[in-house]
């Protein structure tokens, strides 16, 4: 197990090197994850801000499609 | 019971008959976000595909085509957005789920991205310094968990893809004929 932020940092490295050597069929087997309770529904949205906004009240924020807090001034 | 809606997973096959599709219709675009950096080599995973394309109601017309070709159902409502360039469209009524973005934040134009493109083998994606500028202007929470991961990606895609370098003197020898 990795014990510092380095270790874990220079084992992604490693990763990322091993994913560039395999071939484009293994990247997108394991890369595109499909789930079971899909919409069937088109959407659109004049602007990226509309999209931002619709994103952040109808998704479940542990998806992560809210704004990030703006970081602090020091 | 009703059986689950089950769709293939979007595999090798898929990604060519899509780019195909498109490169018969002559459709621009540009692969983009998480996608993009997987088929770059990114050891992640994502649910659906980022397609930027130009604001250009030809274009649209093209990607339109060459979508409803693959099976996608596009109604008037999103056949209508997408020749008016609106800046995001969601398409989840296909075989499988594609965002086609117009107006991605943190990247200045299409034609600036499309200079920076890559391509792997038939893919056009946009450059990994786009991929992550989109990424850190949209200041999604998800996104910045991925910021510092992608870079890293970048640092490594860079190192492995690097041309070789060569010295301001071996570039003035080589012009002027000579050996360094």
């Amino acid at each position: 197990m990795p014990q510092t932020d380095e270790e874990t940092l220079s084992l992604w490295r490693e990763q990322c090197r091993r994913q560039m050597k395999r071939p484009l069929s293994a990247r997108l087997k394991y890369g595109f994850v499909r789930v079971s309770n899909r919409e069937h529904v088109n959407r659109s949205f004049a602007t990226m801000s509309d999209y931002r906004a619709w994103c952040e009240q109808h998704q479940p924020s542990y998806l992560g499609y809210g704004r990030a807090q703006p970081t602090a001034q020091v | 019971m009703d059986e689950p809606n089950r769709q293939p997973k979007f595999e090798l096959a898929q990604a060519r008959e899509l780019a195909e599709a498109l490169a018969q219709h002559g459709a621009d675009y540009l692969f983009l976000g998480k996608a993009g950096a997987i088929l770059l080599g990114y050891p992640g995973t994502t649910l659906d595909l980022d397609l930027f394309a130009p604001k250009d109601a030809d274009n649209a017309r093209r990607c339109i085509d060459a979508l409803r070709k693959l099976g996608f159902h596009l109604d008037e409502e999103t056949e209508k957005a997408l020749l008016t360039g609106k800046d995001f469209v969601q398409i989840k009524d296909g075989p499988f789920d594609v965002d086609i973005i117009h107006a991605p934040d943190g990247i200045e134009s299409f034609s600036a991205a499309k200079a920076r493109r890559v391509m792997e083998d038939i893919f056009p994606i946009a450059s990994l310094r786009d991929i992550i500028a989109s990424k850190k202007a949209s200041n999604r929470r998800k996104d910045l968990v991925d910021m510092e991961l992608l870079e890293e990606f970048a640092r490594e895609y860079a190192a492995m893809n690097a041309k070789p370098l060569s010295s301001a003197f071996d570039q003035a020898m080589k012009r002027s004929g000579g050996d360094a």
